[in-house]
């Protein structure tokens, strides 16, 4: 066969019937556009998690009275450092504080600036900064969602936090964190520890928490025990709990993903199915009058094979291109909702994008070889069963 | 001999049933002759031709094209025998609708492996023989009857075949266009192409060509045939 002559002849049927395509195309993209913008959101969720895990501290000691967390002694602090293998003991203030006047709340954590931090992410801010500027006045670090939660109700340079006392902190905004990671970031304020503990009625030698890292992880276990030990009233945490926990979160979300998912399949057939009829009965004829013009069986399938190849890739091309448009430029609007929730994960989250090629070519094999082959059985099937459609 | 059958039989099955369409065919067509296969709706007619054009295999016997036992070949050989030396004209005419006169012509030369401009050259010459270059660019769904028609007689003749098969082609014809119909036909058989029209229309009864009439009738050739 002449490449050339075929191609010509492709087209042409392409173009001439490109209203009988151009339907097919456009429900194929939809389906490939849900599929990949629900794959592109939780692969997405899945690698925040996993860098925000990847920075967090190994160890949380906090304490608890009858099932309260309490303020932590720093004290607390000092015998930890004295425990062999424990490194990078931070003490940390934070809390929510709720904001006037529509009752939204942001993350406020307090940090000692001048201690190395068992954060590595906050390390790296503290690394990061021009220290003494920082500390030129009272300033803080907020993340994208405050600021713009700040801004849209024209808190531009600085806020004033009421403290428990009832006296007003006038704090600046000194940088916005960077969006990495915004998952958990994107509402949170940083500032010096005294200010916290200022803002959030903490005592001088009280914190919220504190945090520390155990670079063996196979003293991990033994190290827990160790600390509950320590005192009666202290809760300890360490990052595979943490891990699990968020596992758990995002398994329930996983079930919302399956049932999308699933309806989205049922869609999927019910249009291949409809396609495979279509096949059959319109285009019968056109494959019996291919075959009875001297065209062969395999000359007639590698047609429709191209022809269906053809629509195939332009609908998932632009099915995945719509998709991420749609989740990492637009923000994914309403599908957002149904993964981060209305309220368990604050403001504007923006996807980071990540293209996940596995992801990818599994989004072309559930959609495109049911499709093909919803083409080619029938023609294969009319070509080889009904010789003699074209004359009846 | 250009068309030779041999003890052809066609059974199709429908549920536990056999039906027995052709019983014992045996028929020789020579180069340049033209067939005129006459017989009742159901008679059989269709079934022939397309076992003559290898799109449907026999129950037994088998037929050979110029020497080649198009029955027996498997399809890509099959094909491609049908493809240079069959051309065919239907009843509904069969043009792909949405397609161009010229576009439609093209469509058998596509798999030969012929460059687009031969597959050209070769398009324009069929059109001007079935005297329809004319309407070349116009949409095949747009054509009257008997353009159409003539689209399809172009088409059929594009490869240059040597046989020419026709089933009921004047049936969706009026009068004059059918008239016209058997002066094409005329053409062709003046050309040397060997010819068989399977049809029920009297026309055919009374060509002023030679031609020989072969009545059909319950899956068999009723009077018998003298293949000299
Ligand atoms: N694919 C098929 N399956 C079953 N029966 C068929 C099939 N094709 C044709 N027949 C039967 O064979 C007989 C002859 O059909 P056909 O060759 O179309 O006759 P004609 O063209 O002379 O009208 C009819 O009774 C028809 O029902
Ligand atoms: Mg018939």
């Amino acid at each position: 066969m002449n490449a050339n002559a075929f191609w010509h002849f492709l087209t042409l049927q392409l173009v001439k019937e490109r209203s009988k395509h151009l339907s097919v195309i456009l429900i194929s993209m939809m389906i490939v556009f849900l599929l990949s913008s629900v794959l592109f959101i939780s692969s997405s969720i899945r690698y925040s998690l996993e860098e925000t895990l990847k920075v967090q501290p190994d160890f949380v000691v906090s304490r608890t009275l009858g099932g309260t967390a309490i303020p932590t002694p720093m004290a607390w602090g000092d015998e930890l450092l004295e425990i062999y293998g424990v490194s990078q003991v931070t003490p940390r203030v934070y809390g929510r504080y709720f904001f006037e006047p529509k009752g939204k709340s942001f993350l406020l954590v307090g940090v000692d600036f001048m201690e190395e931090q068992s954060h590595k992410n906050l390390q790296a801010l503290i690394e990061t900064t021009d220290i003494k500027a920082f500390f030129e006045g009272k300033q803080m670090f907020v993340g994208q969602g405050v600021k713009e939660y700040l801004n849209a109700h024209f808190y531009k340079g600085s806020y004033n936090f009421l403290t428990p006392k009832g006296q007003f902190e006038n704090v600046k905004f000194f940088k916005t964190l960077p969006s990495q990671t915004n998952l958990i970031s994107n509402d949170m304020i940083i500032l010096p520890l005294d200010l916290a503990r200022k803002i959030l009625g903490y005592d001088e030698e009280e914190v919220t928490d504190i945090l520390f890292n155990v670079p063996n992880t196979d003293e991990w276990d033994m190290m827990t025990d160790k600390l509950s030990a320590l005192h009666y009233d202290l809760h300890v945490v360490n990052k595979k709990e943490v891990q699990r926990s968020y596992a758990n979160l995002y398994n329930y979300k996983g079930g919302v993903f399956l049932i999308l998912f699933l309806i989205l399949l049922a869609t999927f057939s019910l249009i291949l199915y409809q396609r495979y009829s279509m096949v059959y009965s319109s285009e019968r004829r056109h494959i019996g009058l291919l075959r009875a013009l001297g065209w062969s069986i395999n000359a007639v399938l590698r047609y429709k094979f191209t022809e269906t190849i053809v629509v195939v890739s332009v609908s998932y091309i632009l099915g995945v291109l719509l998709a991420y448009f749609y989740v990492f430029v637009l923000g994914a609007p309403i599908l957002r909702e149904i993964f981060l929730g209305g309220k368990n994960l604050h403001n504007i989250v923006g996807f980071l994008p990540v293209l996940d090629f596995s992801v990818l070519s599994s989004i072309f094999l559930i959609y495109a070889l049911p499709f093909i082959a919803s083409v080619l059985i029938p023609v294969w099937k009319v070509s080889v069963t009904d010789p003699k459609e074209a004359m009846l | 001999m250009m068309i030779k059958i041999e003890n052809l039989y066609r059974t199709f099955h429908h549920d536990d049933n056999e039906v027995p369409v052709l019983k014992n065919i045996n028929l020789n067509i020579k180069e340049g002759e033209c067939i005129v296969l006459k017989g009742v709706s159901g008679s059989g007619k269709t079934t022939l031709l397309s076992l003559i054009a290898g799109l449907d295999k026999p129950s037994s016997g088998k037929v050979l094209i110029d020497g080649e036992p198009i029955s027996k070949l498997p399809d890509l050989f099959a094909s491609e025998l049908r493809a240079k030396k069959i051309g065919m004209i239907f009843q509904h005419f069969n043009l792909f609708e949405h397609l161009t006169v010229h576009e439609n012509v093209t469509i058998p030369l596509i798999p030969s492996g012929l460059k687009m401009k031969e597959i050209q050259k070769k398009v324009d010459r069929a059109l001007s023989l079935a005297h329809i270059s004319h309407k070349k660019e116009i949409q095949a769904g747009r054509l009257s009857g008997g353009e159409q028609q003539r689209t399809a007689i172009a088409r059929a003749l594009v490869a240059d075949p040597d046989i020419i098969l026709c089933d009921e082609p004047t049936a969706n014809l009026d009068r004059d266009n059918s008239l016209l119909f058997i002066e094409s036909i005329k053409e062709l058989n003046r050309l040397g192409k060997t010819i068989v029209i399977a049809t029920h229309d009297p026309l055919f009864e009374h060509l002023d060509f030679k031609s020989t009439i072969i009545p059909m009738a319950d899956g068999k050739i009723v009077s018998s045939y003298d293949d000299e």
